[in-house]
C-alpha cells in the first residue's frame, strides 16, 4: 500500500498565482534550451556496428556472390520471408543462387539468416529505410540483395569477432 | 475628447466617401484577423515545440509559414461527416454561430488614432464608432457560447453534449469576472467607448494596469476561460471528452470552430490592449502619429496573444469544481469588492494611484480569510490506512 502524504501548501502557494508565474518561467527556459529534434531525412540515424538494419548478399571483390543456395537461411527465416532457388556454377563452389528473394514487408530483421549462414553471405546492413509505392516493388531480387563485401565490412567483422567468443579460430569460408 | 474631434469633419481635409471608407476598412481589419487567427494555429503548434525542445513544424515554405494554408487546403477537401441523428439545422448552424460573433467583435477595437496621408483623412482606424462598444463586445461575447452548447447538442453525442455542457456554464460563469472586471476600468475612464478608454489611458499615462491590477489580473485569467483556452478548455477536453463540443465535426465545420477560438483569442488580446495596456500608447509620450500606434498595438496584442500559448503548455487542466470555485467564490467576490472600491474612489475624486495600494490592502485580508487550507476528507489525505 501506498501511503500519499499531501503536503500542507504554503501561504505563498496557495495564492496560487505567484506559482503561475514561477511554472510560466519554467516554460519560458524551455524554449530557449537546446532543441534536441533530428531533422530526419537530413540528418539520419547515426548507424554502428551494432546496427542490425535490412539483410543484404555479400559479393566478393571479384564479384562472385558469397552465398551457395544451401537454403540454411531459408530454413532459419521465422518470418518465411527469403525464397531461393539454387543453380550450378563452374567456380570452385559449384553452387550459386539463380534466384535470392526476401520480401521486406515479411522480414522482422532478426538477424536469424546471418547467425544461420555458414558461408558469411548475407548480413544485416546498415540500411533502414524502407518505403516504395506498391507491395511488389518491396520484394527484393538478388540484384537488389547485392552489395560489395566492403560494403558490409563493418558488420562482418562484428559478426567475426561474435563467433570467435565461442570458437578458437574464426569461421571464415 | 477625441471622440467628437473624429466625427467633426474638417473642411480641409479631403475624405473618402463613407461606404468606400468602410469597404476598405473592413477588407484591411478582417484580412488582418484572418491572417493572424491563421499563423495563430502556426505559432500555437510552434510555441508547444519549442517549450517541448522541438522545433516545430518547418517543411512548408520558410519556417513553415505557408503551413496554415496547407492545412486549409486540406481542411477543404476533407469528407464532411453529419453523424446520424444530429439535428441537421443545428448541426450546420452551430460552427457558424461559434466563428461569427468572435469575428464581428473586432469590428469596435480602435487599433490606432485618426489616419492621415497628406491631405486625405481616413478616420480612427477602426470599423465601428460606437459610442456603446463596450456593451456591443459584452453583448457578442454572451453570444460566443451559443456555437459551443448548439454544436454540442446538435450532434447527438454524449461526449459532445458533456463537453458543451460543461463549456456553457463555464463561459456563464467567467462571463461575470470578465464584464464585472471590464466595468471597473469603465468607472475609471469613465466612458463605454473603446476609443474613449484608450486615449483617456494615453493622455494621463496610467494604464489600467497599473491602476487597476486586480481587475487586470481577472480580466486575463476570464478570457481563458471565455475562449476556451487551457486551463480551462473544458469544452474540449481531450482526455475526458474525446473531443468535446466538437468531436462529431469534420471537414470545413471543424475548421470554422478553430477559426472561431481563434479570432476570440485575437479579439480578447485585442480588447486587453485596449482596456489595460492604454491601446496604442506608449509610456510617457502624449501623443503619436497612428502609424506609430498601430505597431505599438500590434506588439501588446501579439505579446498578449504569446501568453495564451505560454499559459496553455504550462498549467494543467482544472478540476470541474476546482473551476466552478474559482469562478464563483473566487474570481466574482474580488471583481465586486474591486468593483466597488474602484465606485469609491472615483466617487471620492481620490488620485486613481490609490487604488492599487486599497486594492492590495482589501485583498491580503481576503486572502488570509478565504485562502485557509479547507480541510481534506480522509480518501483524500490517506491518512490512518497504514494503521
Amino acid at each position: 500500500m501506498v501511503i500519499v502524504k499531501r503536503k500542507e501548501l504554503s501561504f505563498w502557494e496557495r495564492l496560487y498565482l505567484p506559482e503561475v508565474v514561477r511554472g510560466l518561467s519554467v516554460t519560458m527556459r524551455a524554449i530557449f534550451r537546446r532543441k534536441i529534434t533530428r531533422q530526419y531525412p537530413e540528418e539520419p540515424l547515426a548507424t554502428n556496428e551494432v546496427t542490425r538494419g535490412q539483410p543484404r548478399l555479400a559479393v566478393n571483390e571479384d564479384d562472385t556472390i558469397r552465398c551457395v543456395s544451401c537454403g540454411l537461411c531459408e530454413i532459419a527465416c521465422p518470418a518465411y520471408a527469403i525464397t531461393i532457388d539454387g543453380q550450378e556454377t563452374d567456380r570452385f563452389i559449384e553452387r550459386e543462387p539463380e534466384r535470392f528473394d526476401i520480401d521486406m514487408l515479411r522480414c522482422i530483421l532478426c538477424g536469424f539468416c546471418e547467425e544461420a549462414c555458414p558461408k558469411d553471405a548475407i548480413f544485416m546492413s546498415e540500411e533502414l529505410e524502407l518505403a516504395d509505392f506498391s507491395r511488389e516493388a518491396l520484394v527484393y531480387d538478388i540484384e537488389k540483395l547485392k552489395r560489395p563485401i566492403s560494403a558490409l565490412q563493418r558488420r562482418s567483422d562484428y559478426v567475426y569477432k561474435l563467433n570467435d567468443r565461442w570458437h578458437s579460430s574464426s569461421s571464415t569460408s | 475628447m477625441p471622440v467628437e474631434a473624429v466625427t467633426l469633419a474638417d473642411t480641409t481635409t479631403k475624405e473618402l466617401p463613407l461606404l468606400v471608407l468602410w469597404l476598405f476598412k473592413a477588407g484591411l481589419i478582417y484580412g488582418g484577423l484572418l491572417g493572424t487567427a491563421a499563423l495563430m494555429t502556426l505559432a500555437e503548434r510552434k510555441v508547444s515545440a519549442w517549450i517541448q525542445y522541438r522545433i516545430g513544424p518547418n517543411r512548408v515554405g520558410p519556417w513553415g509559414l505557408l503551413q496554415p494554408l496547407a492545412d486549409g487546403v486540406k481542411f477543404i477537401f476533407k469528407e464532411e461527416v453529419v453523424p446520424d441523428g444530429a439535428n441537421p439545422l443545428m448541426f450546420r448552424l452551430a460552427p457558424i454561430l461559434s466563428a461569427v460573433p468572435a469575428m464581428l467583435a473586432i469590428a469596435v477595437i480602435p487599433f490606432a488614432g485618426e489616419v492621415k496621408i497628406g491631405d486625405w483623412s481616413f478616420g480612427t482606424l477602426s470599423i465601428a464608432n460606437l459610442d456603446i462598444s463596450v456593451l456591443y463586445v459584452g453583448a457578442l461575447t454572451g453570444l460566443s457560447v451559443y456555437g459551443v452548447i448548439l454544436g454540442g447538442w446538435s450532434s447527438n453525442s454524449k461526449y459532445s453534449l458533456l463537453g458543451g455542457l460543461r463549456a456553457s456554464a463555464q463561459m456563464i460563469s467567467y462571463e461575470l469576472t470578465l464584464l464585472l472586471a471590464v466595468l471597473s476600468v469603465v468607472l475609471m475612464n469613465g466612458s463605454l467607448d473603446l476609443r474613449a478608454i484608450a486615449a483617456d489611458q494615453a493622455s494621463t499615462g496610467m494604464w489600467n494596469a497599473i491602476v487597476q491590477p486586480v481587475a487586470f489580473v481577472l480580466f486575463v485569467i476570464a478570457m481563458f476561460a471565455e475562449t476556451n483556452r487551457h486551463p480551462f478548455d473544458f469544452a474540449e477536453c481531450e482526455p475526458e471528452l474525446v473531443g468535446g463540443f466538437h468531436t462529431e465535426y469534420s471537414s470545413m465545420k471543424f475548421a470554422l470552430f478553430f477559426l472561431g477560438e481563434y479570432c476570440a483569442m485575437v479579439v480578447m488580446a485585442c480588447l486587453a490592449t485596449t482596456f489595460f495596456l492604454g491601446g496604442g500608447a506608449l509610456p510617457f509620450i502624449a501623443e503619436l502619429a497612428w502609424y506609430v500606434e498601430l505597431p505599438v498595438f500590434c506588439a501588446k496584442a501579439s505579446s498578449f496573444l504569446f501568453l495564451f500559448l505560454w499559459v496553455r503548455w504550462t498549467l494543467p487542466r482544472f478540476r470541474y469544481d476546482q473551476l466552478m470555485t474559482l469562478g464563483w467564490q473566487v474570481m466574482l467576490p474580488l471583481a465586486l469588492v474591486n468593483l466597488f472600491v474602484t465606485g469609491a474612489v472615483v466617487a471620492l475624486g481620490w488620485h486613481p494611484l490609490l487604488m492599487p495600494l486599497l486594492a492590495i490592502a482589501v485583498l491580503v485580508p481576503f486572502a488570509l480569510l478565504f485562502g485557509r487550507p479547507r480541510p481534506r476528507s480522509e480518501s483524500l489525505t490517506h491518512e490512518g490506512a497504514a494503521g
